[in-house]
């Protein structure tokens, strides 16, 4: 139920300057860039196979050679993570582009015509209005345990919230000289939409979307903790978690490590969005 | 303004009805059987065939949907498939479990969670107000369940000060339920807190950096007496307002705890019900907690409409 | 079919002095009991379901006309003996015990007894199958039923005494589908059931028990405890954590590996040996494996070593066993398994090659209910991809599992497991319109003779011709034996190991 006063235009220079003296935010995106570095080089930066069983390796405990120690398939558990960030990340970043495809369209629809307001906002409201994890559940029930309907019905979940603050957005930004101007002279509403609007918000945009990368690997290891996540043989540090329970006790290291990569990645995204929230326009700093 | 209030109960109806149509569809396309799990590993195609036509399941969706609706309007949410009880009675027996869970979850979240906010604000930009937020940040990012199975290991099975799971058994007292109830509410309060940790550090910078604080300030009025008389209430709506939104994420979180510690709650309920395709529980339960949120959102508003006379509407 | 009762039923007296021995004193009456089980049963009406859950709390309020006692050997529970059955195997002759009261005080008779056989007949599984070979059920007299069949069906009395889809007597006028009221003979009656939470059951004090000592399931029903309570517990780890935390008088099926935690706690474990045996149940009827030479390639490109090993952790909890029964039991025969454990993909390949395989995906259908079959479905797929198979492995819950396995066009292979049971012909693989649709005349051949024997040992003797046959057409694989892991605490006596646990004999120090 946010409401926008003025939006920001202001080109600020020097955003790096300001960047670098966010020390907390440097932190958060260089930590992100180690993950992200480490997925995608993940062959060359382990001789293990993350999917290789080799049950007679099984429940090893953390050594030089298995920095992690091994899983109840003597998988190596340090490639594991390596690989789950591959995953687990891209999860996050897919639900992140997936609600905003979403959400920026049914927000600009909502934003500009009054007709089409009414219905949105009310499917909006809807949407809303279950509990997150329980929609996800039901959702990922209903399409299936894989790892694209995961990013679906977490995308869907997300999407509102996008959606609410493109709206907000767009209907005061439709109101103002310069766009009623363009349009007064013609220019068509879709330019209008995208070159004027989407600009607009795209800071938002941006720090809503972190905190939902943030949310998306949380509620994934969740689904995957409850068994109904993603199918547990894609390696992500939810399935990870969730098959490491069972050893809790007498191989801590399976769950342990995984869990660890959860906390900071997504402490770091958390870092990062609050950094860009303060950066870009410290009015959204209401908006939690 | 009585046009407000009737636009806004209109709306209400028609979110209402988006939900449970919502509820609906996703039910019926869930694959997944509940006569094929009631009637065990070695029933045949023939039974389950048979019990899907007396529990109502092979009519066709449209005449489903229909009857669905009409019973929610008149307030009936259905008989659960395996419980031997309506979804109405189920979901009541379920509701204290979530209710302590949730107030006591709340309690311990702003019981954390105020002081440190405003002991942030009042120090912003020092390095009490960088640990503070950097911990609250912490706190929202670690997965509840596994919180709770530290918990659980650690209190539990190590120091055996609390039962692993469950809500005590036939005559079990209220204190001993509430007994079960402690380690899951500090999980879920631990990581609520954050949320409203950051709110409450915002707000009272907003209203701290205010002219009439400044004001009072500059008057010299003593630091103890800004922050708590002055600050404070004015802070104090928009912290209600995440305060109650909070209770609101909370049932989301809960769900997860709830399953966590086996707690016989409402999330539980609605987790296992999808897991046995108990249809009418399934929705039942989605219908009363979107709900529930939907009429605390209404009251909200409503409360805004009598507290501040500048809303728009 | 006399002598084999009877024989059996000495059997059982000879080992009941091993009873008397270990119970030296009178057991202590009184006491509660809470047992952690698996779930919350999906119904209390054990005719209606196949599921182990609901036959294990259902048991102890609803009884059958005849039970298994020690060795599997039926014996007599509701019915005063075992049946006086005519030469030709088909007419069964039942006398019931008299007076024997139901938990709302009405009293057994026949007429009862045939109006729920009838039930059975119409809405159990088990009795279903059973009821085209049925021509009549009548009652004789008020205390004798009369069960008439158009050929001999020696497994008759194993359906009659079994504890899921159960043949369970009820009121005359309580045999409504869904049940109306929980209202058994058993020696415990249902008090309260908050789903989800406790099933409460109180001692029954009308019952009236068998003479004698108890023989297992059969004999003696000793009512020590005033109450069972059953608490479902879904997940496993935290059964581990209640049995370490001292939380239950008993808990049911815990995961193998925890074992030596549990050691470290407060409840103590026990293993019971040979307790079931992992299966995986190939679709014979559509899709790649009809083909006989994929179904070998599929027998012999499989390890069962590594995939047991993964499944249990250890071999104090498995057996690389090939046989349908474990050794111990009658029917225990090595026919045919010299085609089990092969771990052979170059075989397999071979047969791939001569069946004109061409990389249909083999769909490998398999949930989380139990950790074990998704980690032999991972091993597998592994050993598969080895053979040259392309696998898709979808792994789903456990509802899915059920509804999809029923459509034999969405899978080629699905894993479940099932629990040594006391008589063949409850199997499934032996009915043709179970999941898989094994229907071959290679089977009939087999499985007829075998149903339509009457003489004990002769049944035997052909079920090794059964065994020969699963697997010279493999309509299954079965990986091998597992224990059971229970735990209990350390005052509670007199539970017997069984499959499907009870607590009537039960007692607290």
């Amino acid at each position: 139920m946010t409401t926008l006063d003025t939006p920001t235009f202001a080109p600020r220079p020097s955003l790096l300057k300001r960047t670098m003296q966010r020390k907390t935010m440097v932190i958060g995106i260089a930590v992100l860039a180690v993950f992200v570095l480490a997925g995608a080089l993940a062959p060359w930066i382990t001789p293990f196979s993350p999917s290789r069983l080799s049950v007679a390796n099984r429940l090893l405990a953390p050594s030089g050679v298995h920095w992690f120690g091994t899983d109840d398939f003597g998988r190596d558990v340090f490639t594991r993570v390596v690989y789950s960030a591959r995953t687990s990340l891209f999860v996050g970043f897919a639900v992140v582009v997936f609600s905003a495809l979403v959400g920026v369209t049914l927000g600009l629809l909502a934003g500009f015509f009054r007709r089409l307001d009414p219905p949105i906002s009310r499917l909006l409201d809807a949407m809303m209005s279950f509990p997150d994890i329980l929609l996800a559940i039901s959702l990922v029930a209903a399409l299936g345990p894989t790892l694209v309907n995961v990013i679906v019905a977490l995308g869907i979940v997300y999407a509102p919230r996008l959606a609410r603050i493109v709206r907000a957005s767009t209907l005061v930004i439709r109101e103002l000289p310069y766009v009623e101007a363009a349009r007064a002279i013609g220019v068509s509403t879709p330019h209008i939409m995208v070159m004027h609007v989407l600009r607009n918000i795209t800071s938002p945009i941006l720090v809503q979307g972190t905190f939902i990368f943030a949310s998306a690997i949380l509620a994934e290891a969740g689904l995957s903790f409850l068994g109904v996540g993603v199918s547990p043989d894609v390696p992500t540090w939810g399935t990870m978690i969730s098959l490491g329970r069972q050893y809790m006790d007498q191989a801590w290291w399976i769950m342990l490590f995984p869990g660890l990569a959860v906390v900071i990645a997504v402490l770091s995204l958390q870092l990062v969005g609050d950094g860009l929230r303060d950066l870009l326009d410290p009015r959204f700093s209401k908006d939690l | 303004m009585v046009g407000y209030v009737l636009n806004r109960l209109i709306g209400m109806i028609i979110v209402m009805f988006i939900v449970a149509t919502v509820v609906f569809v996703i039910v019926r396309v869930t694959p997944g059987d509940p006569a094929a799990v009631m009637l065990g590993p070695d029933a045949t195609a023939a039974d389950i065939a048979a019990l899907r036509e007396q529990l109502g399941l092979n009519r066709p969706m449209l005449i489903q949907y229909v009857a669905f609706l009409e019973q929610v309007a008149r307030g009936d949410l259905g008989r659960s498939i395996f419980l031997d009880q309506t979804v109405l009675s189920a979901l009541a027996q379920r509701a204290e479990p979530t209710f302590f869970l949730t107030v006591f979850a709340m309690l311990i979240a702003c019981a954390i969670a105020l002081p440190v906010g405003i002991m942030a604000a009042w120090k912003r930009g020092t390095w009490t107000d960088q640990l503070v937020t950097a911990v609250a940040m912490l706190s929202a990012s670690i997965p509840s369940f596994w919180l709770g199975l530290l918990f659980i290991q650690f209190f539990s099975v190590r120091m055996g000060w609390f039962p692993t799971s469950g809500y005590g058994g036939p005559g079990e007292s209220f204190a001993g339920r509430m007994q079960h109830l402690v380690l899951p509410a500090v999980t879920l309060g631990i990581i609520s807190s954050a949320l409203i940790t950051r709110f409450t550090r915002t707000s009272m910078i907003e209203v701290l950096s205010s002219d009439y604080i400044r004001t009072a300030r500059a008057k010299g009025v003593g630091h103890m007496k800004v922050l708590l008389q002055h600050a404070l209430k004015n802070a104090l709506i928009p912290i209600l307002t995440v305060i109650g939104l909070t209770a609101a994420v909370l049932i989301s979180g809960a769900v997860v705890t709830e399953t966590v510690f086996g707690l016989p709650g409402v999330g539980n309920l609605v987790v296992s019900a999808v897991l046995r395709r108990d249809y009418p529980v399934i929705q039942g339960a989605l219908l009363i907690v979107a709900g529930l949120y939907v009429l605390l959102n209404f009251i909200i508003d409503m409360l805004y409409l009598v507290v501040d006379p500048r809303v728009r509407f | 079919m006399k002598p084999r009762y009877h024989s059996l039923l000495a059997a059982a007296l000879i080992a009941l002095p091993l009873f008397s021995v270990s119970a030296t004193a009178e057991p202590k009456r009184g006491g509660i009991i809470n047992v952690a089980t698996v779930g919350e049963p999906p119904t209390l009406d054990p005719m209606v379901s196949t599921a182990d859950l609901v036959g294990i709390v259902s048991q102890h309020i609803f009884e059958t006309l005849y039970t298994f006692g020690k060795d599997w050997a039926i014996t007599p529970l509701l019915a005063e003996a075992l049946p006086d059955i005519s030469p030709d195997g088909k007419v069964y002759t039942i006398k019931l015990r008299s007076g024997i009261p139901f938990h709302d005080g009405g009293t057994m008779t026949s007429r009862d007894v045939v109006a729920s056989l009838k039930r059975w007949t119409e809405n159990a599984s088990r009795g279903k199958q059973t009821a085209t070979n049925i021509a009549a059920i009548d009652a004789v007299d008020d205390l004798t039923v009369k069960i008439t069949l158009k050929e001999a069906y020696a497994p008759l009395l194993a359906l009659l005494a079994f504890n899921n889809s159960a043949a369970i007597i009820l009121e005359a006028d309580n045999q409504a589908v869904p049940l109306a009221k929980v209202v058994g003979t058993g020696p415990y009656a249902l008090k309260e059931r908050k789903a989800d939470q406790y099933i409460q059951l109180t001692r029954f004090d009308g019952y009236k028990s068998r003479a004698g000592e108890a023989d297992f399931y059969g004999g003696a029903r000793k009512q020590y405890l005033d109450e069972i309570r059953f608490v479902p517990v879904p997940d496993p780890n935290t059964r581990v954590e209640g049995a370490v935390a001292g939380q239950f008088a008993y808990i049911d099926s815990l995961p193998v590996e925890s074992f030596e935690r549990l050691k470290g706690g407060k409840s103590t474990p026990s293993v019971l040996k040979s307790f079931g045996w992992p299966v995986f149940v190939m679709n014979t009827k559509e899709g790649i494996l009809s083909k006989l030479e994929v179904r070998q390639a599929v027998q012999a490109a499989l390890d069962p070593n590594d995939m047991l090993l993964a499944a249990f952790g250890s071999k104090d909890f498995y057996e690389v066993d090939g046989a349908l029964y474990p050794k111990g039991f009658i029917w225990h025969t090595e026919a045919g398994t010299k085609l089990y454990n092969q771990a052979n993909p170059d075989k397999a390949k071979a047969l791939l090659e001569k069946a004109g395989y061409k990389g249909e995906p083999l769909v490998i259908l398999t949930s989380r209910q139990y950790e074990f079959h998704y980690k032999m479905a991972q091993v597998a797929k592994a050993y598969f991809e080895q053979a040259g198979f392309k696998v898709d492995m979808q792994v789903v819950d456990w509802a899915t599992l059920t509804q999809r396995r029923a459509d034999p066009k969405l899978w080629s292979i699905y894993i479940t497991h099932s629990p040594f049971l006391p008589e063949p012909a409850l199997s499934s693989y032996m009915s043709d319109a179970s999941p898989g649709w094994w229907s071959t005349p290679a089977k009939h051949a087999a499985i007829g003779p075998f149903n339509t024997a009457v003489n004990a040992a002769e049944r035997v003797k052909l079920f090794a011709k059964v065994q020969e046959a699963v697997y010279a057409e493999a309509p299954l694989y079965k990986v091998g034996n597992f224990n059971a892991l229970y735990a209990q605490a350390p005052n509670l006596k007199g539970v017997e190991p069984a499959p499907w646990p009870f607590f009537w004999n039960a007692s607290l120090d």
